[in-house]
């Protein structure tokens, strides 16, 4: 499900975003934004859980 | 190649790495780490894997070898080797229940209920990206067992690592090194 929620950017972002979308075959910026931000959110995410483990690890002595 | 034995602590690493050693590959031990309650036939590691992330000059030394390397460290695997990893996958609910009673062991407080909960989650994001990962590497073929399968039935949860490693084993002894007294709990 979608909604319309308002994102500024600055005009020289977007038209670098509206290339790059268009040169990697999104069809709009708005796939290719949405694209890139769950990747980006995945990519904090897995830092903070493979932090979380590491302090696991570190207790159960598996790692330095 | 290097032979990997990896998975989360609790997922039966140390039990396959006496399992291939029964089998006759050559393990990449020191035995620093001595045995104890939680691994009664000792651990099977090699102390300098722990610090894998800054320093893998070790690695040579793994050639023709098995070692045994958590997850969370495979990413730190030098790119020029080529690795086969036999991967233990074991139900996450029973490796935080077995890390909890070790850390309780260890003089560590115990994880609650909510911290299980959320370190459960952790581990699961961990195990999808280090799937990926080992999916992507180009010298990297990946072997997973099941800890409970290899406890139940080990000479067919093992049936395939003959061909996945190259060589021939005596299946029949190392099926034998499980002794269902001694699973995680």
């Amino acid at each position: 499900m979608f909604f319309t929620p308002r994102v500024k950017i600055e005009p020289a972002l977007y038209a670098r975003l509206k290339t790059v979308a268009a040169a990697a075959g999104y069809s709009t910026v708005d796939e290719f934004v949405q694209h890139a931000l769950e990747k980006a959110a995945g990519q904090i995410e897995l830092e903070e859980s493979e932090e979380e483990i590491r302090k696991r690890l570190r207790g159960l002595g598996y790692i330095e | 190649m290097i032979t990997v034995v990896s998975g989360l602590p609790r997922s039966g690493t140390s039990l396959m790495m006496q399992m291939l050693g029964a089998g006759g590959i050559p393990l990449l031990t020191d035995s620093l780490r001595p045995s104890d309650a939680d691994n009664e036939r000792g651990y099977f590691e090699f102390e300098p894997v722990k610090s894998l992330a800054r320093d893998a000059s070790w690695i040579d030394s793994a050639e023709g070898k098995a070692v045994k390397i958590v997850s969370l460290l495979l990413y730190h695997l030098p790119p020029e080797h080529d690795y086969r990893v036999v991967f233990m996958r074991r139900p996450l609910a029973a490796v935080l229940r077995s890390q909890a009673a070790m850390l309780q062991r260890r003089g560590e407080p115990a994880p609650n209920a909510r911290e299980d909960e959320a370190l459960s989650i952790h581990l699961q994001r961990h195990l999808d990206a280090v799937d990926t990962w080992m999916a992507r590497h180009p010298r990297l073929k990946v072997y997973s067992v099941g800890y409970e399968e290899l406890l139940r039935n080990p000479p067919d949860a093992l049936s395939g690592l003959p061909k996945f490693l190259d060589r021939d084993f005596d299946l029949h002894s190392m099926a034998q090194t499980v002794e269902p007294r001694l699973r995680h709990h």
